[in-house]
């Protein structure tokens, strides 16, 4: 478990390591998303230095807008 | 005339010297990204990019701007790279005409190379990348995406191609976008309804003219394949996926195969968008995906998105004011004579067009606004004369300059729709739009001194064709 440059969720994981092996390593936040390789700047990676008016609060995620929203169901 | 598949079109860039290929190491991030948006900022005549060695992978190969300037855009269409873009606007528009071209269908597939139908991982099977810095994540944003309608599934017209962005989400999980108005929304709404999966099929690395007619605003039920093959002159090629309904172009370099999951919406983004912002968070559709086929060496297709002018510009260029021009056409068979949409999508549009009496141009201005495209873009529209070019802005700014007055020929509609990814829309979605008047008023409507236009010398035309010629042989 890493901590989520964006959200700072504690449940981001590994997800895949560079084909050339110790080259990279990809990882993915469960809660917000976020993705990225370790090889990125350190503002993309490091929880304390990623933009802040880029931050996502987990509290705003189960607010955000639905694009489509969901229709209710009918039945056929 | 007709590219087979992804590679051959490369081949004909390659051959054209529009295909740039970079063989020295670069890394995922920045550089992918960065040399996509560079392209375009140093040229309106970029090559298409091939990057064959990228730090960390093994014989991984990514194009990017295929598609990204008006030489690529002629030679999508199979015309000289020099051709003009009105030129290319008006062959379009004839080609068009000829649709619909019945699909050739193909027993087998390049892609069945190699299939995977388990543990699929796409960050190990694609080579993603970060295009944007603050982009939420690794996208795919030129993959052809294949649906059915689920209410009338037999019915081939009704098969949808479109390209909407895809964010990466996980191993086998995808976000996508699909706004509201595009055809996959209407496919989606329909599975919801009934509580099924819509299954979806993503082609990536397909030759141009199926990816540009994805990102054509063409009608619910009519098939972008069919129109692939008005614009090519040749029967589109497809291929049944096996297990499925779903037809798919058959050159394509990766096939994902899944299902949009009913109900299910997760945060998605933010994502640099065509109008040079932010997209912002949204809770977005999720994809699972089941099988990938992919040729051997596949090649990655990709974009760079952002501040116009972007590959993206030269793809929804031509293709989003044909459909427009001739919807105009339709309503006014006489007087329309070009529409160039190309600004932004089409969020500003300029009309050129002949005068039945005075008010005719506010008219078509309105009109334009009206039309399928205009419904979310068109936020304003110029009309010019006949005798103006709209796609040379000079005249185009001399018509404004001359031939507008601010008390007459500014119409301002309030609250109309707009596409919510205006940044300017507020709410998002809603957006007053503006019609400018550029056009020569005629009778009943007499004003300004425009009795005496000036005519060029009587051998104008005869030294430009010298001129031409001199030129062309230095
Ligand atoms: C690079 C690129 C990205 C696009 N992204 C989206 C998107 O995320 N969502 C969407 O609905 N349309 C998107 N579009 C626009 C649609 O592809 C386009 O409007 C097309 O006409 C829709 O086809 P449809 O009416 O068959 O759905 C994108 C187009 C391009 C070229
Ligand atoms: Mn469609
Ligand atoms: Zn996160």
């Amino acid at each position: 478990m890493t901590t989520c440059p964006r959200c700072d969720s504690t449940k981001a994981e590994a997800v895949a390591k560079s084909p050339v092996q110790g080259a990279w390593t990809v990882y993915t936040c469960p809660v917000c998303f976020y993705t990225w390789r370790s090889t990125e700047a350190d503002k993309f990676t490091e929880p304390s230095k990623y933009e802040p008016s880029f931050k996502v609060n987990q509290a705003d995620i189960p607010n955000a807008i639905q694009v489509p929203t969901v229709p209710s169901r009918t039945n056929h | 005339m007709a590219y087979k598949d992804f590679r051959d079109f490369l081949d004909t860039l390659r051959k054209e010297g529009q295909l740039l290929t970079i063989e020295d190491e670069v890394m995922p991030e920045p550089d992918l990204g960065s040399a996509g948006r560079a392209i375009n900022n140093v040229s309106d005549k970029s090559p298409a990019l091939l990057f064959t060695n990228i730090h960390g992978y093994q014989n991984a190969s990514v194009a990017m701007n295929v598609i990204g300037s008006w030489p690529n855009h002629a030679l999508m269409m199979g015309l000289p790279k020099n051709t003009p873009v009105k030129e290319q606007f008006f062959e379009f528009a004839r080609r068009w005409d000829n649709f619909p071209v019945p699909v050739k269908r193909m027993d087998s597939a390049p892609f069945q190379e190699v299939e995977i139908n388990q543990d699929v991982n796409l960050f190990d099977i694609l080579p993603l990348f970060r295009l944007n810095q603050y982009d939420g994540g690794f996208y795919i944003d030129k993959a052809c995406v294949i649906s059915r309608d689920p209410s009338d599934p037999d019915n081939f017209n009704k098969q949808n191609v479109g390209i909407y962005r895809i964010q990466v989400k996980g191993r086998d999980t995808l976000g996508i976008q699909p706004v509201p108005q595009h055809d996959i929304a209407v496919h989606l709404r329909m599975a919801e309804e009934r509580g099924e999966n819509l299954p979806v099929a993503l082609a990536i690395g397909c030759e141009p003219v199926i990816t540009t007619m994805a990102a054509a605003p063409i009608g619910y039920d009519q098939s972008e394949y069919e129109m692939a093959g008005a614009i090519q002159g040749e029967p589109y090629k497809v291929f049944t996926l096996p297990g499925t309904n779903l037809d798919v172009p058959w050159g394509a370099e990766f096939i994902l195969e899944g299902e949009i999951l009913a109900g299910v919406r997760e945060f998605e983004g933010p994502f640099g968008e065509f109008t040079g912002h932010y997209s912002g968070g949204r809770s977005m559709p999720v994809i699972r995906i089941k099988r990938v086929y992919h040729r051997k060496n596949p090649i990655f297709e990709h974009l760079y998105i952002g501040m116009p002018w972007t590959e993206t510009d030269y793809m929804v260029g031509v293709n989003t004011c044909v459909p427009m021009y001739q919807q105009l056409k339709d309503a006014f068979p006489n007087e329309i004579v070009a529409v160039n949409a190309m600004y932004t999508h089409g969020l500003v549009a300029i009309i050129s067009t002949k005068k039945r009496y005075g008010g005719f141009a506010k008219a078509v201005g309105m009109r334009a606004m009206t039309t399928p495209h205009g419904l979310g873009y068109c936020k304003l529209v110029i009309v010019v004369d006949e005798t103006v070019d709209p796609f040379n802005l000079p005249q185009v700014m001399w018509a404004l300059s001359t031939k507008m007055h601010p008390a007459h020929d500014v119409i301002i509609l309030p609250d109309m729709s707009v596409l919510p990814l205006d940044p300017g829309s507020n709410p998002a979605g809603i957006s007053h739009k503006m019609i400018l008047d550029a056009t020569t008023p005629v009778a009943p409507e007499t004003r300004g001194h425009y009795t005496q236009p000036l005519d060029a010398p009587l051998a104008t035309e005869k030294w430009e064709k010298i001129f031409q010629d001199l030129l062309s042989n230095q």
